[in-house]
């Protein structure tokens, strides 16, 4: 269809790539259908928000106010998501090297993998916003439309950020440490946005008010530049004109003055050197194929790159927990409103460790070549990510024991409960990870996820059911 | 006395038959090489006597035990290793062995003495506490062969075991198997480097199409190719699975 090694044939090959490997395909026979479903359903809500929610006329302040708070948001996720793609897309493809051998401008092949980068990091939230820019777009306020620009020029510029950062700190530091990086902003940002979505609760109203009117326009500063970026979100057509010129020149100045970088090898997956050797515990032989199978899995577990931010991540649970058991925070009935957020926390642990070991598994020809029982290594597994799982729920337990010791059998059961059922689950239908290694191919999908949600959130019912005295 | 390996009738299918009525017997000490062109079958045989494949039909044995019946008792004698390396990225060298030497149960002591003599021979030891991520392929391969010898196994099944080694380690390995045999174990190994077969297989056999053509010593194949007795091993096996074809 396309010239051979033209950049429009090289964008076609990207994005073929791109959707064969997407987790959407490969399961498409679960996902597909919920994915339809869900956005039909969107644009309802969507359609009925507007409808019966119209608040009265707000000001320009007020609206810009809404903008930025959004902007942040995004532009946060956006860029976590990028910085992580950026890695991923990078490294474990691992056909840099052929396509950089090749006689193709390196430019190309940066722009082809940035526009694959910011087209995976625009769409989710396109699907999102383009349910409520239509449904405002349908009740009179066409310049909502304004989304399905904004958005993609969006993914763009902190697409841009975030190849100029990872090129960078790749040359400088290596691909390890690019991607531990990436992971930490990953944490930051949900951090930040857990932190903001508290911020009521513990910033006095005179100094919330202060933070408010920080990304509020005077009377006398609305037509500032830095208020450009929320009103082109708004749909105002030059400061929109402007967003997409800015986002434009920072995709292409990312372009022209990284690609020498790019193509000098700097991305490539052989510049991944190992990790650091691990002496710990090593020369330590043992005999039972049970207990040396359990700790081959808690090894790679903790070799897991990005183990500790995405555990501390899963684990912001734990915040609103530690502040209602040492009563510094008071909601609903008390300490019975934790116990359902830790049956669910348990499960979701339980469910990324399994995944991960699952993930790690290179060699299972090795274990099956040996003289061991065929359920060794999947009980191995159990047996490493519920070790793993108890280990971080230790302390939050220990709490409820000294502030509510009378739920203490409700929640270990529901709490085993949840933890099997999501190891039973995640051995089978792994979530996706990210690899743990450059080159290594995707198992995790969707389905995956969606099954241990649903069984972590079943077994917090139950618990919700066991420790609430009236539910209903 | 007892085979090392006796195949019966092996048959295997996936959309196309693999395998046809395979018999095959390799005695205690013999090293036996499994030749055939790509796709002829030899990897599914090595998979079906490791245990990782059933057969649709026929027997294996490893020395007087019947792998589909009693296969921990079996693999406890064998020692696998496929042409892509069994190794664990995240895992060190010595991790690796230690692992290793778990699933086979072999006391801690020894898989300690036997980690270390290993490690030193392939010139590993330095390289014990990287992980084999950052291992080059030669250096991968190395690995799984101390894994493969510390357990001191009676059946070597070898798919490609040169595969990336450089010519000293490869010499290295080659002495090491002709001493393994020596010592009283039987190995059964692929390769497509026809003068390793030549030189170091006691017995030969080629595969073509899931039909073992023939079998026996060089010299029995040359025969039975009607080859002079100057003619290459490359020549008789080009000459036996084109003939196969045709």
């Amino acid at each position: 269809m396309f010239k051979p090694a033209s950049f429009a044939w090289l964008l076609a090959h990207e994005i073929n790539l791109l959707w064969r490997g997407s987790i959407l395909l490969r399961t498409s026979k679960y996902v597909l259908v919920p994915v339809i479903a869900v956005s039909v359903i969107f644009q309802v809500v969507a359609l009925l928000i507007v409808k019966y929610l119209q608040s009265p006329t707000l000001s320009q302040a007020i609206l810009i106010l809404i903008a930025n708070i959004n902007l942040i948001f995004l532009s946060g996720l956006m860029l976590s998501r990028a910085m992580t793609s950026t890695i991923d897309v990078l490294y474990s493809r691992g056909d840099a090297d052929v396509l950089l051998a090749s006689p193709i401008k390196p430019i190309s092949i940066l722009a082809v993998r940035m526009i694959g980068v910011a087209a995976s990091v625009a769409a989710p939230w396109l699907l999102l916003a383009a349910a409520l820019a239509n449904a405002l777009a349908i009740f009179g306020n066409p310049q909502a439309l304004a989304t399905y620009i904004i958005i993609p020029m969006l993914a763009a510029l902190v697409t841009a950020i975030a190849f100029l950062s990872v090129v960078s700190l790749v040359a400088r530091s290596g691909p390890a440490k690019a991607r531990l990086f990436s992971h930490s902003i990953a944490l930051f940002i949900g951090v930040f946005i857990f932190a903001l979505g508290q911020a009521p609760r513990y910033i006095a109203p005179a100094s919330l008010r202060t933070l408010w009117q920080a990304f509020m326009p005077t009377a006398t500063n609305i037509n500032a530049a830095i208020w450009l970026p929320a009103r082109a979100f708004l749909g105002e057509f030059i400061p929109a004109a402007l967003f997409c010129a800015v986002s434009i020149l920072i995709f292409w100045l990312v372009l022209i003055t990284r690609a020498r970088q790019f193509a000098d090898g700097t991305i490539s997956a052989a510049a991944y050197g190992s990790g650091p050797a691990g002496r710990r515990g090593s020369g330590a032989f043992r005999q039972h194929p049970f207990a040396t199978t359990i700790l081959k899995n808690l090894r790679l577990l903790l070799r897991f790159p990005g183990l500790v931010t995405q555990t501390t991540y899963r684990s912001l649970t734990l915040v609103p927990v530690t502040m209602i058991l040492t009563g510094h925070f008071t909601i609903g009935t008390g300490p019975s409103v934790v116990i359902p957020l830790l049956v669910f926390l348990a499960g979701q642990l339980a469910l990324f460790f399994i995944s991960i070991i699952v993930g790690s598994d290179q060699s299972p020809d090795l274990l099956a070549s040996a003289p061991v029982a065929p359920q060794t290594g999947h009980r191995a597994a159990y047996a490493a990510a519920s070790y793993a799982s108890l280990v971080v729920m230790a302390l939050p337990v220990l709490g409820v024991l000294f502030r509510a010791g009378q739920m203490l059998p409700a929640l270990l059961a529901a709490m085993a409960g949840s933890i099997l059922s999501n190891l039973l689950l995640g051995r089978r239908f792994p979530i996706p990870l990210l690899r743990p290694a450059f080159g290594k191919t995707q198992t995790g999908t969707v389905f995956g996820l969606i099954l241990g949600v649903s069984a972590s959130s079943f077994w917090a019912f139950i618990a919700w059911l066991a420790v609430t005295p009236t539910p209903f | 006395m007892i085979n090392a390996l006796t195949v019966r009738g092996l048959c295997k299918s996936f959309a196309k038959p693999i395998i046809n009525q395979l018999d095959l017997t390799i005695a205690p000490g013999e090293i036996y090489a499994l030749l055939g062109p790509n796709g002829a079958g030899k990897t599914t045989t090595l998979r079906m006597i490791a245990g990782l494949l059933k057969p649709d039909a026929g027997s294996i044995e490893v020395f007087g035990t019947d792998v589909l019946t009693a296969p921990l008792t079996a693999k406890a004698m064998m020692a696998w290793l496929p042409d892509e390396p069994l190794l664990y990225d995240k895992l060190s060298a010595l991790e690796y062995l230690e692992f290793v030497a778990g699933l086979w149960q072999v006391e801690p002591a020894i898989a300690a003495t036997r980690a270390e003599t290993l490690l030193e021979t392939f010139g590993l030891w330095q390289h014990r506490h990287q992980r084999c991520e950052g291992f080059s392929r030669g250096m991968k391969q190395k690995t799984v062969l101390a894994g493969a010898l510390i357990h001191t196994p009676k059946l070597f099944i070898l798919d490609e075991p040169l595969t990336g080694l450089d010519a000293a380690a490869a010499k290295l390995v080659k002495s090491i198997l002709t001493q393994c045999a020596a010592e009283g174990a039987a190995i059964i190994i692929t390769t497509h480097i026809l003068e390793v077969a030549e030189r170091l297989a006691t017995r030969i056999g080629i595969l073509s199409g899931g039909n073992l053509l023939a079998q026996g010593s060089f010299a029995e194949l040359q025969t039975a190719a009607g080859q002079h007795a100057d003619t290459s091993l490359e020549d008789v096996f080009l000459h036996l699975t084109t003939r196969a074809d045709v």
